[in-house]
């Protein structure tokens, strides 16, 4: 089976929410700020409870805030 | 670093020292023929009270230098996170399964022991050690997977 890779827009959602901080945005969902850290730098995938959290918080459908792409697929 | 990441540099270090007082120890009680049961449960004493004190101590040590170091170099006051959330919780069961293993492959070393004919006290020591081990591993694993992700 294919490896797949989950990414996220966080970072540029919170830009475009007034520079809302790692700090604020961890405290709205629930986790440390170490935990944003390692989601923006596409170092932990976050559970599915946490995932729709964090789209709540922007508002925006879950699929604005991650994306996920097979490691192998062609473009 | 967070709270969570000093907490686990304070039980490496505490346990990784540990394990080399306990494996040295032991060598000489084996060297000077004193391998006895009276030594060695003296032994598993001061192991089991530098285990839970020296964790105790590295711990508020870590936090207050850490506090003074982030005062010293940002000029705010040290926000302490002290919440444990899912990235958290999942790390540390992924560093309890490595004690397991470790453990689990240290208890049937030490059962092995019987196999060689050895007394019954060699393979206590051995239970120990494995288990000192175990904890140094899935600290490892631990920070290992802290500072590199998953």
């Amino acid at each position: 089976m294919a490896k797949g890779k989950i990414s996220n827009n966080i970072r540029k959602l919170r830009f475009f929410r007034d520079e809302m901080t790692q700090q604020q945005l961890a405290e709205k969902v629930g986790v440390t700020r170490q935990t944003i850290i390692a989601m923006e730098q596409d170092k932990y995938s976050p559970s599915l409870e946490l995932a729709f959290r964090i789209a709540h918080v922007f508002g925006v459908p879950l699929e604005e805030v991650f994306s996920y792409h097979l490691e192998d697929a062609q473009p | 670093m967070s709270f969570q990441e000093k907490n686990i540099v304070a039980s490496l270090s505490t346990f990784a020292l540990i394990l080399g007082f306990y494996s040295i120890k032991v060598l000489q009680l084996v060297q000077t023929e004193r391998f006895t049961a009276t030594n060695l449960f003296w032994l598993w004493g001061m192991v089991a009270v530098f285990a839970v004190i020296g964790t105790i101590l590295v711990s508020i040590f870590a936090h207050i230098a850490g506090g003074i170091v982030h005062k010293i170099r940002t000029n705010e006051d040290p926000h302490i996170e002290d919440i444990q959330d899912e990235r958290d919780q999942f790390i540390d069961l992924k560093g309890t399964r490595v004690a397991y293993t470790f453990s689990t492959i240290g208890v049937a070393l030490s059962m092995l022991t019987f196999v060689f004919g050895q007394p019954p006290l060699v393979m206590f020591c051995s239970l120990i050690f494995f288990g000192l081990l175990a904890q140094v591993a899935a600290d490892i694993w631990r920070l290992t997977l802290y500072r590199r992700g998953f």
